[in-house]
Order: structure tokens, then sequence, then C-alpha cells
């Protein structure tokens, strides 16, 4: 254990009395521990900062298809007994794949703390992709994308992806396509763990009832050997703008009676600085239930049970879109009140008395943001992938705060559509395109094309 | 008065109570890690107290309560709650209606004023009915009209139950919603949004003798209301399977088929929870292991034991691979089933059981909103929150013998409902 690289953060105005502490095993596993609460539960949060992004191109899925497999065999123990050893202590391990990250997520009872430590070292660091697990996988993985066809929400987030981000490594999503799901080998997998896993590009974050000095044993005692992995993350490069702009994008589902919609535009790396003006006018266009779109498309309108407004940011780049549903007839008149909501927002930005009532909302609501063990260990993550500072959880109220109403219009000039979107509709094509045509060339594509 | 302060005995952390002369149920969980609290609204009303022309009232009602009231007027709850640095929201289910609220503890006071102002005068008026219809209706075609699962769900209990109010979806028939009058509306609300038909839960940054006065200030004016009609269940015996088909076009066939349980405070409650664990929660559990990895048949299996006040559901959902043969999926399903009813459970599968449940519970206490939520349902449905801290104890005391039995008499193939999802082309 490099005992010189330990320090302790002093706590926050969020979290009360919050404590880092950080140290960095020999191979090179930064390690944060923030003790907190009476609950004997604890959360671990391992993350790897390589996710779908890096997906070999015609291997679309990869990171998420190899994480998946982490748990169904290593060196030591086969699917069985690794699901054994970790749910017969009432723990539970989740394997998740982001565009930017691979992350295991693992909750456990405090007790049972090191053997659980011990697990997860045994996942990332010797799992051994047993040919007849990759062939279950893989069939399982397929018959998922047949019953993913029919939820259209997620085929409308699907497709949105793969237009909006099309020719870019974020232009898929992390589950990947039934094209290349199907060609998945043992050797895939293998390969992508040779080539993104080992303690260099990693982070350890435990976060609960612990004694940090403890925690540093344990984390010896299971990581201490690790060795390896790639010391720096593959570059993604900045997208061009986005694709498909200025066209409708119809996925046709017949038999709907009700549309799915999507519009999006591009917007700003995590982490830029113009991300807290940005947060004030999506807070005052799009969330919570007193937005802008809410009192026009459900409150006035009733043509929405919901709509929304959000940034979704990642290290290369990022999309701000609206999404929401109404029945097929009224497509058109949802599509014309969102983007007229969103000119409105361009053209003027928010009110000072909407400046002021969106600090105070996201400044009330933050501390909510870390107060489970697993939310915060998921926001501690999230400030060292995406370099947010290690003052993030102190400033951000302050941040907040500080918006300045020239700087929400700035932002809203910036990311409010100033270019022509390009809106994503699921829905029965041919009912559908009347109504569309006027918002821009119409493409129809079937849910295959998407899946 | 101050509130009485419970003994931490086997709980994890103090509860005070009170009760309002007008019967309003006060429980305070006070916790000053965070500048937050979290306030939950149970009202022991659910679609169980609607009757056949107004189903989905009590969930029509939940978006009417937003509304406005005598001081805050339309959509001002949201407004003055987003202000002030809080978010709320609410669900119905088939026993109860809740209305919870996370905000800055500054706003604390506010809180107070909003819900209690709702309670008091609710506004009930023909616009914002017609409006909240509307924004219902689309609800309904998100959850079930166009998702085969709220579909399966809906032809699952219309089969299960022929005469109690668990047979229709407690967001109501498409009919229905369009039909419901303010005149309904009213009744509904003098009925089951009285103080004395509700229980308040706070948890968070706040001292409970303070916030106990602060309480009985806005509330304590509040007239309660009449007692609820008692539900009536007149559900006639099971007298063999029963099966429906649901065609539409998916890709995939699926299953759900249910088996009719006991109502909560049935003992058997508990040694079914500890069976759903056993069946099917977890990558390895019974069914997971046999349908997903060693048959294939299954992409996704699902067991739901959601406890109910009248007898409920234990059921299993299926998410099937596109080409497995529905016959084969269903049989292996009862194979597994037989095998436990036949062979019984090994010790150490309660065991593992029963330290999930206990996991499950320490998970929920984790947040404010988590405390009162959990709190709040365990004194809805065991009748007592303190059963709730009793809950690891009781399972504690189910063993493998108590686990078989209860499959024997409740996964009775003459009691069980069967919905199978056929994919067929699409009709436009």
């Amino acid at each position: 254990m490099n005992a010189a690289k330990q320090r302790s953060a002093r706590g926050s105005g969020t979290a009360r009395g919050l404590q880092l502490h950080r140290f960095e095993t020999p191979g090179g596993l930064r390690v944060t521990v923030a003790p907190r609460g009476r609950i004997p539960l604890v959360a671990v949060r391992l993350v790897l900062s390589s996710g779908a992004a890096v997906d070999p191109a015609g291997k679309e899925g990869l990171a998420d298809f190899t994480m998946r497999l982490l748990r169904r065999g290593t060196a030591q123990r086969n699917a069985h007994d690794l699901d054994e050893a970790i749910e017969f202590v009432g723990a539970s391990l989740g394997l998740f794949a982001g565009e930017d990250q691979v992350a295991v997520p693992l909750t456990t009872p405090a007790e049972h703390l090191p053997a659980m430590l011990g697990v997860l070292a045994e996942l990332v660091r010797s799992p051994s992709f047993p040919d007849e697990e990759v062939r279950i996988e893989r069939e399982r993985s397929l018959g998922q994308f047949a019953n993913d066809v029919d939820d259209p929400s997620l085929l409308a987030d699907r497709a949105l992806l793969k237009v909006a981000w099309a020719g870019h490594p974020y232009g898929h999503d992390v589950s990947g396509t039934r094209a290349s799901v199907a060609r998945f080998q043992r050797e895939d997998a293998v390969r992508f763990h040779a080539a993104h896993f080992g303690p260099r590009p990693a982070h350890l974050f435990v976060v609960g009832a612990v004694d940090p000095a403890a925690v540093a044993a344990q984390v010896e005692e299971a990581f201490g050997s690790w060795s390896g992995g790639p010391g720096r993350s593959t570059e993604i490069p900045a997208p061009a703008g986005i694709g498909h702009a200025g066209k409708v994008v119809v996925v046709d589902r017949p038999e709907q009676t009700q549309s799915q919609v999507r519009v999006a535009g591009p917007a700003y790396r995590r982490g830029a600085p113009v991300q807290f003006a940005a947060q004030i006018v999506n807070v005052t266009l799009g969330a919570g239930f007193t937005s802008r779109l809410v009192r026009e498309v459900r409150v006035k309108r009733g043509l929405s049970y919901g709509v929304g407004s959000s940034f979704d940011t990642l290290r290369a780049g990022g999309l701000f879109s609206v999404s929401s549903f109404t029945k097929v007839e009224t497509t058109g008149q949802l599509l014309s009140v969102i983007r007229g909501e969103v000119d409105r927002m361009r053209a003027r930005g928010p009110t000072p008395a909407e400046v002021e009532k969106a600090q105070r909302y996201l400044a009330g609501l933050f501390p909510l943001r870390t107060e489970t063990n697993e939310s915060l260990a998921a926001v501690l993550a999230d400030m060292v992938l995406y370099g947010l500072g290690d003052d993030w959880l102190d400033r951000y109220r302050e941040r907040v705060r500080a918006v300045t109403r020239a700087a929400a219009q700035e932002a809203a000039a910036r990311y409010c559509f100033p270019e022509a979107p390009v809106t994503v509709v699921v829905g029965p094509a041919e009912r559908l395109r009347p109504q569309l045509e006027r918002l821009g060339p119409v493409e129809v594509l079937s849910a295959d094309d998407v899946l | 008065m101050s509130p009485r302060k419970t003994k931490p005995g086997a709980e994890l952390f103090p509860v005070h109570e009170a009760r309002l002369p007008n019967g309003l149920r006060v429980r305070m969980v006070p916790d000053h890690d965070a500048p937050v609290v979290s306030l939950y609204t149970f009202f022991q009303v659910g679609s169980r107290n609607e009757r056949p022309g107004i189903t989905g009232i009590s969930h029509l009602f939940e978006h009417m309560m937003f509304n406005g009231a005598e001081r805050y007027g339309p959509k001002e709850f949201d407004e003055v709650l987003e202000s002030n640095g809080g978010r709320s929201n609410a669900y119905t289910t088939h026993d109860v209606t809740v209305y919870y609220e996370d905000f800055a503890a500054e706003a604390l006071d506010t809180v107070l004023d909003l819900e209690s102002d709702r309670m008091r005068s609710l506004t009930i008026d023909d616009r914002s009915l017609r409006s909240e219809r509307e924004v219902v209706k689309e609800e309904r075609r998100l959850r079930v009209d166009n998702e085969p699962a709220g579909l399966m769900d809906e032809a699952l209990h219309a089969l299960a139950y022929q005469s109690h109010p668990y047979r229709w979806p407690v967001i109501g028939f498409m009919g229905d919603i369009e039909a419901i009058r303010r005149e309904d509306c009213e009744a509904y609300f003098r009925t089951f949004y009285a103080p004395n038909n509700a229980v308040l839960w706070a948890a968070g940054d706040f001292d409970p003798d303070a916030l106990v006065r602060r309480i009985r200030k806005a509330y304590g004016d509040i007239r309660p209301g009449p007692a609820a009609p008692r539900v009536v269940d007149a559900e006639p015996a099971q007298r063999g399977e029963r099966r429906a088909e649901l065609r539409h076009p998916s890709r995939a066939p699926s299953l759900l088929i249910g088996y009719r349980g006991p109502a909560v405070v049935h003992p058997d409650t508990l040694t079914l929870d500890v069976l759903q664990f056993i069946l099917g929660v977890g990558e390895g559990s019974r069914l997971q292991r046999a349908l997903v990895y060693d048959k294939r048949l299954a992409v996704n299996v699902g067991v739901d034991w959601s406890w109910r006040r009248d007898p409920g559901l234990f059921s299993f959902h299926l998410e099937l691979q596109p080409d497995a043969d529905v016959r084969a999926a269903e049989e292996a399903l009862y194979a597994e089933i037989r095998k436990l009813a036949e062979e019984g459970v090994e010790p150490r599968e309660v065991e593992k059981a029963r330290n999930n449940l206990r996991a499950h519970l320490l998970r929920e206490f984790t947040s404010n909103s988590g405390r009162a939520h959990a709190l709040g349902t365990y004194e809805m449905f065991l009748g007592g929150w303190k059963k709730g801290f009793a809950l690891p104890e009781a399972y504690g005391r189910i063993d493998a013998p108590a686990v078989q039995a209860s499959a024997r008499r409740w996964l009775d193939p003459t009691q069980r409902s069967v919905v199978t999802l056929v994919p067929e082309e699409a009709r436009t």
C-alpha cells in the first residue's frame, strides 16, 4: 500500500462530515473509502475507464457482453458457485457497461465485505469465459432483442442514439445489435478483457459503515497483487455535430396507438464549465413537474402523461433532447408544441424568476443525489471518471447559485437547437407521415434496423 | 404534548409516534446526516375500494390531488415545492395511495402547509378533471395498451378474480376513465382522504418535538371523515385451472401464470416471501438456473409475490426465447414447482433467502425516503410498523418444511390462471 498517497478530503455541505480516504495499491488501483452511516450495508463500486465506445467495429456490444460473462466463470469457480457465493450472504452484484466505462456495483452486508471484495477481485482478474457460457449468453442476448422490440420507449431511445450519433463510437446502444452479438466468440471477450482490464485504468470505491484501515487491509488482500492494464483510456473523438440533422426518422410500429417522440441536438462534454448554466435551462424547460414543457404539453393540453428534457453528456460530447409520447393522432401537435417551447427558450432564455427557482430546485435536491451509499459511490466514481474535481460535492450548490441570467441565456442560445435537430418517432409510419412531413424529410426504419 | 418515542429494541433507529384528535396518525424518524426531509402520506385506499363503472378513480384522483386547494391554487403544489428545493410524486396500488415529497429541510413548514391544504380543501372542478382524464388515458396507453406486460397483467387479473375488485386494473378501463364524474370524485375525497384514513411519515433532518407541534397546527382543524365502507370479498372458490390467450404483434411469446395466494395477514405470507426468493430471485435461483441457463427456454424469469390486503396472486412471468416452445416452457416451470413441492428445499436455500430478505430490509433503511416508505408500507399492510422491524426474526422462524408445505398448499395446479402471449402479425 502506498501510504504516501493516502490523504483525506474534508467533507461537504451536502453530506455532513463526509471524509474521503484515498490510497493506491502497488499495481496502481486507486481506492477511495468513504465511511458513513450506521446501517451495516456497504456499497462498493469498481470502475474501469473504457466502455462501449471502444467496442470494435462490427463487434458492437462487446464491452457489455464481456461484463456479463464475468460472473459466468473464473479460474477458481464456475457460474453456479459464484452466484452462490454472492447471493447466499444477501449481497448483490451488478455488471454494468456504459459508453465511457464499465462498472461493477456491489452491495453487501458489512460483515461479508472482505469475502465480497475477494469475489469482486476474482471476477475482474481471472474470468475464464467458458465456451458453453459464451454460447448461452449470446443466445440469451439475442432473445432479449426480440423482447426489446415490444418496448416502444426503449426503441425510441436506441433509435435516437443510432441516428444522432451516426458514425461516432457513441452511435450504438451498449448492448449492440442482433447482427453484432450473433458474431461474438469467446476470443472476443478474452481480447476485450486483456486490452481494457487491469488496476491502472481502475478505481475502487467503498462507502458505508466501515473502518478505512480495515478496508485498506482487505483491499490489499484482494487486489494487492493485481497489476497491468492500459495506462490511459482510448481517446474518443469529439463528434462533428449530430447525424440526421433536420430529418424525421420514424421507426415503424403499425399496431401502436401511441407514438414515442424524441427531439435532439448536440450538447457539451461531461464536466464542461457551461454545465451549471445549462442545467438551469434544462430545469426551466423540461425537468420536474413545473417546467414549461410540462405546463404546455401536460397541464394545458393533456397531450401526454410525461414530457421532459435532458442533457446526456459523455467524455467526448453530449446530446440535448426532449422526450415525450402521445396518442398517434396528436403526434404532430405534440412536436409543434415541443419545438415552439425550445425555440422560445433559445430566443430569450429563462426569466430572472425562473433562474432563481431552478437554482433553488437544483441546490435543494442535490443532497438527495448522494443519499444512499450506492448513489454516493456512483457520484464519487463520476467525479473521477469525468474529472469533475475533488470539490464537486462541496461546491455544486454554490456553483449553481452563481449562474447569472446572462449565462443561462447564453446556454439556451447555444443548446436549444440553434441548428435543426433530429426527430425520432416510434409509431405507425403510414398514419404519422402526413403529420410529420412539414417538420422535415421523413425517413422510415423498421425495428430491425434499430436493434 | 411530546410525541411518544419507542425504546430502541430490535429497531435500528427510533421512531416517534403521535395521534391527532381527528385521527391522523403521525410517525417521525429523525436523522441529521444531510439537510433533507422526506414526507410520506399514506391513504388507506386503492382500486379495491372501487366499483364497476368507476374503475381507475383511485388513480385518477391521485392526479386530481395536484390541482389546487383553498390556499394554494391549481398546480401551485409543485410550483411552491420545486421553488423551495423539493420534488413530489405519488402512486396508487390495489390497496393504498401514497403521496411523497423529498425536499431541503428548511422547506418543511411549507410542505406541511401544502399537504394539509389539499387534505383540508381540495378543489375538484370539471376543467381539471377533463385535463387529467386525458393525461391518464395517455398513461394507460403507455403502460397497458402499448405494453405487452401491461396487457398480460390486465388479462391475468380478469381471469383470476371473478368478483373481487382486484379483477380490474389499478389504472382502470378506458371507458370508465372517460365516464368518471366530478361528483364521483367529491364523494371519493370525503370518504377516503380524511385524516382518520391517513398516516403521515416524516424522515430526516428535524426535531420530532417541534415537528409534531407544527403538524398539529397544520392538520389539527381538518375534520375526520366517515368510516370507509367495508370491501366485501365475495370471491368464489376456484375449481380448476383457467386459461387465456392474448394475441399481440410481438416477436417473442411470454407467459404470466398466477396462483391464488393468501391475504397479507395470513401466516403463510412470510413463508411465500421465502419461497419467492428460492424460486426466482437472483441468478442462482431455481427457475433462473433451470429455465434460463439449463433449458434456455426463457430470457428472463420473474416471480412476484406482492402483499395484498385481500387474497393476492403468487405469479410467474416468463419472457421466452422467440423460438421457444411455449408449452414446453410452461411444463418446465411446473416441473420445477412439483419438484419443490415433492422433494422440499435445502435448509441452506432457506438461509440464503433469509439473508437476502434481511439485506433487502436494510437496503430500504439506507435513505430517509426508504425508511419512511418501508415502515409506512409495513404499517399499512401488517397493521403496525414495529412488525417491519421484527421481520428478520419472523423469517428466522421459517424452516424448510414450512416452505415445502406452503408450496404444496398455494402452488396447486387447480388454483392457477395462465395467460399466454401469442405473437402474431401486426394488424393496422
